[in-house]
């Protein structure tokens, strides 16, 4: 008897299996622990990843499973079943990264809650399935396709696995001072390895509100720098971004400290890499005149 | 010098020269006369955002009704990009209707010129994330009215809808790519699942279901026209609904001064 290949129905089907599970994973263990994937482990679950994506792609010959993940009919109802899960997150009001969800179903903590991680997850994996496909016939008309697919891959993934490598500090200087501490979002006390002094803080209110803080960063390895740190116009020194954060609203141009946001962000590049390779493939969607 | 008062100086001979340029091709008219008067009107109002920029000593992006000249400016100038393209006839009326509403929305609130922006707006990515979602939403509009056209009288224009979506799409997945880049220079991350970024993942999620789904199963029509409304509503929910949404209150950063 020949049984008949998956189609449209079976991708519903994984879907509504995807959301079961981790309804049930949510249930039993709670919501993700964001907070575990730090470095080393999100290196680790990368690899895994794509070591599974390539493991898949060679027996595509031989399992018929793998060779319908990277179709449209199962690629369409991954897509939807994430549209409709955003669209829940958009309509429930959601509480501040890293508190507990405030109903016993989790939802109000939607990037925490194990169906939406899931239904991600499923399409990662789909996305990076019809990548190897296309990958391994190369051909120049696939260029657009791969800009797209291989975009949005790399962006979504590093994004989410870099995120929580991410370090998000606030540090409080006073004019004349230099500071070394920082304070996370726990108000939780970290010396830092960058130094920053601030020399003046001011508040220009022509042509355009601005505010301005005249500062010297210094490094553990001595390096120097003396710039002026605005909003929008963060400074890069040492692999941390420092911006403009806030100041004594009170006192505005006569402020006597300034508040900096720090930030170290070690996954960006391919979070770049992955947005830019997607403007291309975007021009490329704009410039065909047929698909 | 120049000023916001001589904007109509510019602004009603450009329109002129696009409406009839728009009047032309609608009646199937001769397609280089239609092109040296949009290009006509294009270098009409452009004058008049150069010799801004010039009098201003600085780019004229930073209120809202600068940023509205320049939608004025690129509506037309993309309606004649889609033209010279696919030779859609209505396309230029279209552009060209929703051009004039932004140049009378800045002829008759003059006072809006001198607001200032709040810092973080205060940016060059403000501008073409602004413009690029604009033009996205013209465009998906034309889609859903078609869309709703073809449910209503069952025409086939089905290849124009499918074309305007796919470049509605691109617009779409820029201005949300700008968004990313700008808010990593202005607050450090480039997504913060605000309200207004959640519903644009939303929105571009469906938009990507209807194209998938297009090339999935081109011979059903009616699902992929009734997805293409509901694809509309998420837009206008992520546009401006989420004013309204009580689960959006008070927490998007999108919602400087209205």
């Amino acid at each position: 008897m020949k049984s008949k290949s998956w189609g449209t129905t079976e991708g519903i089907l994984v879907c509504c299996g995807i959301v079961a599970a981790g309804g049930l994973l949510q249930w039993l263990a709670g919501p993700v622990r964001w907070e575990l994937m730090s470095r080393p482990v999100n290196g680790i679950v990368l690899a895994a990843m794509l070591a599974c994506i390539l493991l898949m792609h060679l027996l595509c010959g031989r399992v018929r499973v793998f060779r319908w993940m990277s179709s449209l009919q199962a690629g369409i109802p991954a897509i939807a079943t994430c549209a409709l899960l955003t669209i829940l997150m958009g309509v429930t009001r959601q509480v501040p990264s890293e508190h507990i969800p405030t109903e016993p179903i989790g939802i109000t903590a939607m990037l925490s809650f194990w169906p939406f991680v899931l239904a991600y997850v499923w399409l990662m994996l789909l996305v990076g399935m019809v990548c190897m496909t296309r990958l391994s016939h190369p051909a120049w008309r696939n260029v657009p396709f791969l800009l797209n697919h291989l975009g949005i891959f790399l962006a979504l993934v590093a994004g989410t696995l870099g995120n929580a490598d991410m370090q998000r500090l606030y540090m409080t200087v006073e004019e004349g001072k230099a500071e070394r501490l920082a304070v996370d979002a726990k108000h939780r006390r970290h010396e830092m390895p960058i130094t920053v002094e601030l020399h003046d803080f001011s508040m220009v209110e022509k042509p355009t509100m601005s505010f301005l803080s005249d500062v010297t960063v210094q490094t553990r390895s001595g390096i120097s720098v003396r710039d002026t740190i605005r909003v929008n116009k963060p400074l890069s020194v040492g692999g941390w971004k420092i911006y403009q954060y806030s100041y004594n609203e009170e006192k505005g141009n006569l402020s006597e400290y300034s508040v900096f946001e720090l930030v170290y962000d070690p996954w960006l590049p391919l979070v770049y890499c992955g947005i830019f390779m997607m403007l291309a493939g975007a021009v490329c969607l704009f410039i065909k005149n047929k698909w | 010098m120049i000023s916001w008062s001589e904007l109509w100086l510019f602004a009603l001979p450009a329109w002129l020269c696009w409406l009839a340029a728009a009047l032309i091709s609608l009646s199937g008219g001769w397609r280089r006369t239609v092109y040296l008067l949009m290009l006509g009107g294009l270098m009409i109002f452009g004058t008049y955002i150069a010799l801004m920029w010039l009098s201003l000593e600085r780019p004229p992006l930073r209120t809202m009704g600068e940023t509205r000249l320049w939608y004025s400016f690129f509506l037309p100038l993309v309606g004649l990009m889609i033209y010279s393209r696919w030779h859609y006839r209505w396309i230029l009326l279209f552009s060209t209707l929703l051009s004039g509403v932004f140049i009378c929305i800045n002829l008759m609130k003059p006072e809006i010129h001198s607001k200032l922006m709040m810092p973080a707006l205060q940016s060059p990515w403000f501008a073409p994330h602004v413009i690029v979602y604009m033009f996205a939403y013209a465009l998906m509009g034309a889609s859903v009215l078609m869309s709703v056209w073809m449910l209503c009288r069952r025409r086939d224009e089905m290849a124009a809808i499918d074309n305007l979506t796919r470049v509605g799409l691109s617009f779409i997945t820029v201005g949300m790519l700008f968004g990313a880049l700008w808010a990593k220079e202005a607050w450090g991350t480039y997504w913060s699942w605000d309200p207004k970024e959640t519903w644009a993942a939303a929105t571009w999620l469906c938009y990507l279901v209807y194209v998938h789904l297009r090339r999935s199963r081109p011979a059903e029509v009616q699902p992929a026209l009734l997805w293409q409304v509901f694809c509309f509503l998420c837009l206008q929910m992520c546009w401006w609904g989420i004013n309204y949404l009580p689960s959006a209150q008070g927490v998007s950063v999108h919602t400087y001064g209205g």
